[in-house]
């Protein structure tokens, strides 16, 4: 369904794409993971045909990106980082004025706006301003906005960015459902929960190059350890755990007030006796596998 | 996938710039009580000021013309630059950066059009205001000549004109503060030295032509030719002049809005 080879992207001297080749299969959710100035959105914006590609091909259903962009564009579902919803409209009439740009009929348009809204839990807001939306329900507009050519295929730039957790949870029930219905779905994320809720394949990605591409299980079997070790202490314990977890040969890394401690070839991690210290003991997941691909964390800046 | 409404003309899908200007009647239906406040109310205030006041003060200009009959055409051609101009660089600004282009460019959709259709609504613009205040000129008695009429035809010159010149702006501003430039070196000077609220010819000699070169000023020229009734060949130069001067600036424009946008 979509198809990338070896697509580079330069601005001036810097590189935000560089070679990147990928497949996905029709039907198939996949996901982008990676943090912050990956190169994700760049690539989101090559495939919608929004930024022109430095070299590469990059084909959506058969058609090339680079040449056809406008044909592209009339079959992908776009949803990009910013909602970008027209504030001079109502709910309605987003979806309305979406759709006749897209080419529907105004007949049409109508008709196909109602039932967008009906799916995405908006129907009873349709007359509101847009402004009146709380920051979940705005994001549902912008991925509605996305279905309203009934797309095989859409692409979402981090579409849970910025909401909160129930406006994220009703964002992932849509997604899910639209992904039950069998639509092709790309999406990029820094969030590690979200890939592994959603996606069938995940591709990891850091500083415009994809490290290594599989199933959440997959990779997690390949990089990270079956269990981590998650230790909470008061701020002054931090130098003696430290010490102790050097002694006892463990490598860790230290996420806000916990450390994290992996263990060796999928055993549990053994912990140094150590005082003041709370152990809790996680399966590993994909933040622990794009630390030891990335040798760095999903949010560290 | 069907593709209704892609008739092409020159490479310019004709629906995209129909969509993005019926985009913007549904959003000034949704406000037009507080629209008639610009199209009508304000530059009928200017209208009317100007007409009584300074036409008391002035009581005719030249060939015995009285000053309000005088000035009536040229401040509804200002009226009309400034409608423009704010559509096509304040409001296009808001539309960049609050990500209505570029979600709309996610739709079947090229710059160009984009373009195209905010250019099409200025013009728009510049002809409501003009035939808003027209009538009430027209109400004053200070518009008589049936000819007239034909001052649309200088509102939607200096709308398209103009309206592709505030793209400019919209494509280049960082930000409002910059954007504001617009008004400040563009249509403030215009809207004094287009020859609307006294003759260019009163102006010293070397600035003469310099005024008649400003984009403005042929729109007014023409706009007056209509509203006195008295049409002639300079008439006719001063339209070929400013689809001159769109034919320059519009490409620009839709070049600048490109590198922003599309990148």
């Amino acid at each position: 369904m979509i198809r990338g080879r070896d697509i580079v992207k330069r601005f001036g001297s810097t590189t935000a794409v560089d070679g990147v080749t990928f497949s996905i299969m029709a039907g198939e959710t996949y996901g982008l993971l990676g943090p912050n100035g990956a190169g994700k959105t760049t690539l989101m914006r090559l495939l919608s045909a929004l930024s022109p590609l430095s070299s590469g091909e990059l084909l959506v259903g058969g058609l090339d990106v680079s040449r056809q962009g406008r044909a592209v564009r009339q079959r992908l579902g776009v949803v990009t980082q910013q909602d970008g919803l027209d504030t001079d409209l109502t709910v309605q009439q987003n979806l309305e004025t979406y759709g006749y740009f897209s080419g529907l009929s105004r007949r049409e348009s109508r008709r196909r706006a109602a039932e967008v809204l009906a799916f995405f839990g908006l129907h009873e807001r349709a007359g509101d301003d847009v402004d009146h939306l709380s920051g979940g329900m705005k994001r549902r507009l912008a991925i509605a906005r996305a279905f309203m050519m009934a797309p095989d295929a859409i692409i979402l730039d981090e579409p849970t960015t910025g909401l909160d957790p129930q406006g994220r949870n009703l964002v992932w029930e849509k997604l899910a459902a639209l992904k039950a219905s069998g639509v092709t779905i790309l999406l990029s994320t820094h969030y590690m929960e979200e890939a592994a809720t959603l996606c069938d394949r995940i591709a990891i990605m850091h500083l415009g190059r994809i490290l290594d591409e599989g199933t959440p299980d997959e990779l997690i079997q390949r990089h990270a350890s079956a269990e981590v070790a998650q230790l909470r202490m008061a701020t002054d314990a931090r130098a003696g755990v430290r010490t102790a977890l050097a002694a006892a040969g463990h490598a860790w890394r230290e996420v806000g007030a916990m450390i994290h401690v992996a263990g060796h070839n999928g055993q549990r991690p053994q912990m140094p006796p150590m005082d003041g210290v709370r152990v809790t003991y996680r399966p590993g997941n994909l933040e622990d596998v794009f630390l030891a691909v990335a040798g760095r964390g999903l949010g560290d800046e | 996938m069907k593709t209704p409404g892609a008739r092409m003309v020159a490479g310019v899908r004709w629906r995209s710039v129909q969509a993005l200007w019926l985009r913007h009647v549904v959003a000034l239906m949704r406000i037009w009580k507080v629209a008639t406040t610009w199209y009508l109310v304000e530059p009928a205030f200017a209208l009317v000021a100007v007409g009584f006041g300074i036409g008391r003060l002035v009581e005719e200009v030249e060939g015995g013309m009285r000053y309000a009959v005088f000035v009536a055409p040229g401040i509804i051609m200002a009226s009309a630059m400034i409608h423009a101009i704010f559509e096509c660089s304040w409001a296009a600004f808001y539309r960049i950066t609050g990500g209505f282009y570029e979600t709309t460019l996610t739709a079947p959709v090229t710059v160009t059009e984009l373009a195209l259709g905010d250019v099409a609504w200025a013009m728009t613009r510049a002809l409501l205001t003009t035939v808003s205040v027209g009538v009430v000129a027209a109400a004053f008695g200070w518009i008589t000549s049936p000819w007239a009429v034909g001052m649309v035809v200088a509102a939607l010159l200096v709308g398209m004109e103009l309206g592709a010149l505030g793209l400019i702006f919209a494509a280049l501003s960082p930000n409002t503060h910059t954007l504001s430039l617009v008004f400040t070196v563009v249509a403030t000077p215009l809207y004094f030295f287009s020859g609307s609220f006294f003759p260019i010819a009163v102006l010293p000699d070397a600035l003469e032509p310099v005024a008649w070169l400003l984009p403005l000023t042929p729109g007014v020229h023409i706009a007056q030719g209509f509203a006195w009734g008295e049409l002639a060949l300079t008439h006719l130069w001063s339209a070929l002049y400013m689809i001159g001067l769109t034919a320059v600036i519009l490409p620009i424009a839709i070049r600048l809005l490109k590198r922003r946008l599309v990148t």
